[in-house]
């Protein structure tokens, strides 16, 4: 899936990976595609929630293995 | 949508329910949640500068494993935990009785912690949308 950037957080369980998340969604511009690989099994259910919660879209997810592969575009400033 | 405001009374100090209200706190302030934090009673000393809670009881020795395998998920400390939560916008809210029966002053409490009574507290719990009690 097509992306700007790119966010490694493997390693990291709840709560640093939507920390990150959020820090780096807050220095990209609108519309642009952020890759967040994670490995926190739990992140499956919180990046959608954070999604939906911020009004971002999840644009799609993939798993590999134990990693998964979120594409979120930036909808709100 | 943004904008749902959680306040938290935090009455316990250990280790487990300090870093429990923070991991909380600094995942919905990164949802662009309002977060506001009533420390009281036993949760008034983490909002000590130097700050270092303990696993309860028997499981105290066990902190420093804890707290290894903490950092080892990139969550860090307590510290890092509570300074993250300032840099994110979180509350911070010192009980004022709980300071006066424990002889805390505000010269030993960590930077940008507000004081206040339980009024104070009550009227910004009074527009929220989640309340939470850590104790």
């Amino acid at each position: 899936m097509e992306k700007d950037e790119s966010l490694d957080c493997k390693g990291l369980m709840c709560p640093m990976p939507i920390v990150r998340l959020a820090k780096k969604m807050k220095e990209m511009q609108v519309g642009k595609v952020l890759e967040l690989v994670v490995d926190d099994p739990g992140s499956k259910e919180d990046v959608p929630a954070w999604c939906s919660r911020t009004g971002n879209e999840l644009l799609g997810m993939k798993q590999e293995g134990n990693v998964f592969f979120f594409y979120i575009k930036k909808k709100v400033a | 949508m943004a904008g749902k405001r959680l306040v938290m009374v935090v009455s316990e100090g250990t280790f487990d329910k300090a870093m429990e209200s923070m991991m909380i706190a600094n995942t919905a302030a990164s949802m662009g949640m309002d977060v506001h934090i009533f420390h009281t009673f036993f949760g008034l000393p983490l909002l000590l500068g130097n700050a270092d809670p303990k696993l309860p009881g028997e499981m105290a020795p066990q902190t420093e494993m804890m707290k290894e395998k903490m950092k080892s998920v990139g969550a860090g400390d307590y510290a890092s935990q509570k300074k993250m939560a300032v840099e994110l916008g979180v509350h911070l809210y010192a009980c004022s009785t709980s300071m006066e029966l424990m002889g805390i002053t505000k010269e030993h409490l960590t930077p940008g912690v507000t004081i206040l009574g339980a009024a104070g507290f009550l009227n910004i719990a009074a527009d929220s949308d989640m309340q939470f009690f850590i104790g």
